[in-house]
């Protein structure tokens, strides 16, 4: 839990593609805000936009939503290596279908597909910030 | 435990003859037909013609968009609907402006990808234009009389003639600038000219063509519940109503009948989603008597185009979703739909598959011709509970169509978020219920089982970096291949009735046929009108 001398981490949200799907966009930037995250949003940011953003804003964490497919994942991954943030932690969500999101899984990226709870991505995100 | 239904109408226990007023039943001696088109809007309804068949469908290059409408065709499907890429043609963007080339691998995805003219006659290749009932495209209004324009001119191309083809545009404000907004939108205010411009030419020449159909799909799937969705719709035709009418050219009387073609989302709340449809009508043919003293039948008789909840399909045990499927296509036949298009089982992982959309049509089909539903007309009529429903949805629309007048209209409400603030508490408010395991969702929060055993894998269409490669080959040839001097004129006469006055499909036309790419005729556009702003900030956060 958080209390006042504690660090709020910072979580970029945008999305990966130009499908327009906003719904569980603003309601999981809006968990994460409420869970006590410093929200950016990035909208519909290109690839080395995102990274740009991350950089510049010096975030914990990368949220993306995935309306297309997952070599888009991969392209913005290898961007923040490029600005140096290969470090820092993605997750996904959207309409990943199971056999892209093993794909994702087994890079590390943690996928959190319809269906989950706000609850169990705020948590995830806690978990991603903090290092356990 | 609250018995409400999901626009938070209380459910009784039970309902008799006295929870429906006198005045509704009298109503009810009307039959199908007849005004106000409760029991439906034609007197034999699916007797005479069941339900159009009519699934969303597209992706890959314009030979695989062109072979799955074949196999839909063949397997049943009575309509065909084009979904176009939604990065390039939804945003008018050409496959190299840099948007689209650093999410390459998205191209196809969400819809097949065209680079102009050429590419529709490789869509239609082999389907006969002048049987079939189309869909071309032109979800969001700056796309549609480019898509529009582009199957009229492949049918003229033919041999036909404007007056034979029959089909329905959208050209959707819900879709555009609620449910799902991109970049560079052309603004709310130029994308009510267009629909006008449309509404206008189809009025002259298009005697078979729905010019725009109203979406409330996008608007109920982004969050309205259903007397917003009733009234949202409703206030929109009031746009091309009054704005057509200030035009001076056409009393509402001689174009009503042209915009009385929409859509409808039905989601899985059985009993609410039949009433809405029905209530619907009504409310259309009270529209027209009481603002615009119209009440010729042509005209007042709402004809439904229904699309069940993408919202409903469930990401795990996807399966289950054929059954909600069916649920759902049952409730828009009770209601009385001309037309269905059911989501797809995979709907929560990807575009449908070949499988998926096949499942789709059955599902239509078994209904259709295995159940004895479509040989009596509104089942329904007369259930105490349904004409109950009715009543409450019909007083609940009403005021929220007040409440949309009362601000200045719907593009109002559009622009200034009030709209947008309606969706985002009702889908907060869902969410709310999910979380706390009050929303029910079978195989998800409901009697999961250990090992999932329905193996479902999204359908993942073509390779983007291929699709996207030999479009870029597509658009090279185009531009090389081309009069350059006549598609350069072509593109400013549209420039110059973008700017001045004018009808825009004639100029639109006319750069279509000069080999326009896309991305020149959104870049027209764009100079002309200027980009409506998303902010962040309006989604709801």
């Amino acid at each position: 839990m958080s209390n006042l001398y504690e660090f709020r981490a910072k979580v970029l949200i945008a999305k990966t593609s130009l499908d327009g799907h906003w719904r569980g966009v603003s309601l999981v930037a809006r968990a994460l805000r409420d869970g006590g995250f410093e929200v950016i949003l990035g909208g519909m940011l290109r690839p080395s936009q995102i990274a740009q953003v991350a950089r510049d804003e010096d975030v914990d964490l990368v949220g993306l939503n995935v309306g297309g497919r997952i070599e888009v994942v991969y392209r913005i991954i290898d961007e923040l290596k490029v600005v140096g943030l290969g470090g820092v932690p993605v997750f996904c969500g959207g309409t990943v279908p199971p056999g892209a999101a093993t794909k994702l899984r087994d890079l590390g990226v943690d996928v959190y597909p319809p269906g989950t709870t706000l609850a169990a991505i705020a948590e995830a995100a806690h978990r991603l910030t903090s290092g356990n | 435990m609250e018995y409400q239904s999901a626009s938070g109408i209380e459910r009784r226990l039970i309902y008799d003859r006295s929870d429906v007023p006198d005045s509704w039943w009298d109503l009810l001696r009307s039959g199908a037909g007849e005004a106000p088109f409760i029991r439906g809007a034609y007197p034999e309804m699916y007797r005479s013609k069941p339900w159009r068949i009519f699934q969303l469908s597209g992706f890959g290059s314009p030979e695989d968009m062109n072979a799955r409408l074949k196999f839909l065709l063949k397997a049943g499907e009575t309509g065909i609907i084009v979904k176009h890429d939604r990065m390039t043609d939804d945003h008018l963007y050409d496959v190299d402006h840099p948007e689209v080339a650093e999410r390459r691998e998205d191209v196809g995805l969400t819809g097949t990808v065209t680079v102009g003219l050429r590419d529709y006659q490789t869509i239609m290749d082999g389907i006969p234009i002048e049987s079939v009932y189309a869909k071309p495209g032109g979800g969001v209004p700056q796309s549609a009389p480019y898509t529009q324009s582009s199957y009229w001119s492949v049918a003229l191309s033919r041999g036909l003639k404007l007056s034979q083809i029959a089909g329905t545009g959208q050209s959707d404000f819900f879709l555009t600038y609620l449910g799902c907004p991109c970049k560079e939108q052309i603004p709310p205010d130029a994308a009510l000219r267009f629909n006008l411009d449309i509404i206008e030419f189809c009025n002259e020449h298009m005697p078979k063509w729905v010019p725009v159909s109203i979406a409330g799909y996008n608007g109920a799937d982004s969050g309205l519940n259903a007397p917003q969705e009733l009234a949202a719709v409703l206030s929109t035709a009031v746009e091309y109503l009054d704005g057509i009418q200030a035009r001076g050219r056409l009393t509402p009387a001689d174009f009503a009948h042209q915009i009385g073609g929409v859509n409808f989302r039905v989601s899985m709340d059985f009993f609410e989603e039949i009433a809405k449809l029905r209530v619907a009508r009504k409310m259309w043919h009270d529209l027209l008597l009481n603002r615009y003293g119209i009440s010729d039948p042509k005209a007042s008789r709402m004809r439904i185009h229904v699309v069940t909840a993408g919202s409903a399909m469930t990401y795990q045990e996807p399966l289950n979703n054929i059954v909600r499927g069916t649920v759902m296509a049952l409730a828009s036949a009770l209601g009385g739909t001309q037309s269905l298009g059911v989501s797809g089982y995979d709907e929560a992982l990807s575009i449908p598959s070949d499988h998926a959309h096949l499942m789709s049509i059955r599902i239509q089909q078994v209904l259709q011709e295995e159940t004895g539903l479509t040989s009596v007309v509104d089942p329904l009529g007369g259930s105490f509970y349904i004409e109950s429903l009715c009543n409450d949805l019909e007083k609940r629309a009403w005021e929220v169509f007040d409440e949309i007048q009362g601000q200045g209209g719907f593009v109002a409400t559009v622009q200034n978020g009030w709209l947008r603030g309606r969706a985002s508490d009702e889908q907060t408010a869902q969410a709310k219920r999910f979380e706390e395991n009050d929303l029910k969702l079978v195989g998800v929060n409901a009697h999961l089982v250990d090992d999932p055993i329905m193996h479902v894998d999204g359908f993942e269409g073509r390779s983007g970096d291929v699709t996207w490669a030999q479009a870029m080959e597509r658009l090279t040839a185009l531009r090389r291949e081309r009069h350059t001097t006549a598609t350069l004129t072509a593109l400013r006469e549209l420039e110059g009735v973008c700017r001045g006055g004018g009808n825009i499909v004639p100029a639109v036309m006319g750069a279509v046929q000069a080999d326009a790419s896309i991305g020149e005729i959104g870049q027209v556009f764009r100079d002309a009108f200027g980009v409506w702003n998303v902010s962040e900030n309006e989604f709801g956060v």
